[in-house]
């Protein structure tokens, strides 16, 4: 069954990807983006990264999804042309809505039974052991990184 | 299932290189960097799932902080130069100013 919703995923995520090249809108074109980074966790999960199916969801899915919706409401009004005249068929709308939800049920359904016969959820803490092991300084570097990057944004918010 | 991976990675990382060379918006070739950075962590995950290696895993959530942090920078950039009154085209930003 996870290799269906594997297939599944992909499928949707090219659809979803080519849609969004050719959006006039900005904002489709977030939302084709979102749906694509939704099913590029649901593949994280289906391939025993379990972890990085949540990381994926929250830090892609959630928080950059919300900056490019601001910066976009942000924009001159040419550049941000409402999703509404974008046009978009009902049946695009209510599947884009459907197939994430009966993905989510398959994930419960199955959580814990990875797909693919290497992984598995072994893998996660070799994870914490790598980030803290040999890969410490990367770690530390990346720290530091999302740290000045919260500043720059900080920055653009106390100037307002 | 490997090709149909690289099938999927492939052309999701095209779709993203597409974005960024045809369209003028800032955001939208943000979006498309956003998109191509996706495509590699499938063929990561997919590819350390595969062989077990944990190292990978650890990697990928590195490169997701990274790409965040990028975002974030970038998405700041992109409102300075709305805040500044200028054109969001990518021809018309020709030179800095301070």
């Amino acid at each position: 069954m996870s290799l269906a919703v594997l297939a599944l995923a992909g499928c949707v995520a090219a659809f979803f990807a080519a849609l969004m090249v050719f959006q006039r809108s900005l904002y489709a074109a977030a939302i084709c983006l979102l749906i694509v980074l939704l099913q590029v966790s649901v593949f994280f999960f289906f391939s025993g990264a379990p972890l990085l199916a949540f990381l994926q969801v929250m830090i892609y899915a959630g928080a950059v999804m919300v900056l490019v919706v601001i910066t976009i409401m942000a924009a001159p009004s040419q550049v941000s042309d409402p999703w509404s005249r974008t046009a978009v068929p009902r049946w695009l709308a209510v599947a884009a809505v459907a197939v994430p939800v009966a993905e989510a049920v398959a994930m419960a359904w199955s959580s814990g039974a990875a797909s693919l016969p290497a992984a598995g959820i072994s893998l996660q803490p070799s994870i914490a052991s790598v980030l803290f092991g040999p890969y410490a300084a990367a770690t530390e570097a990346v720290t530091l990184l999302l740290l000045l990057a919260g500043l720059a944004m900080a920055d653009e918010g106390a100037r307002r | 299932m490997t090709w149909a991976v690289w099938a999927v990675t492939g052309f999701l990382f095209a779709c993203g290189a597409a974005m960024i060379v045809l369209r003028r918006q800032l955001l939208a070739m943000l979006m498309g960097l956003e998109l191509m950075i996706s495509a590699v962590n499938i063929a990561l995950v997919y590819y350390c799932s595969r062989y077990a290696d944990g190292e990978t895993l650890a990697s990928v959530l590195l490169i997701i902080a990274i790409a965040a942090a990028e975002a974030v920078v970038g998405l700041s950039l992109i409102l300075k130069v709305y805040e500044a009154g200028r054109e969001v085209e990518t021809e018309s930003l020709q030179e800095l100013k301070g």
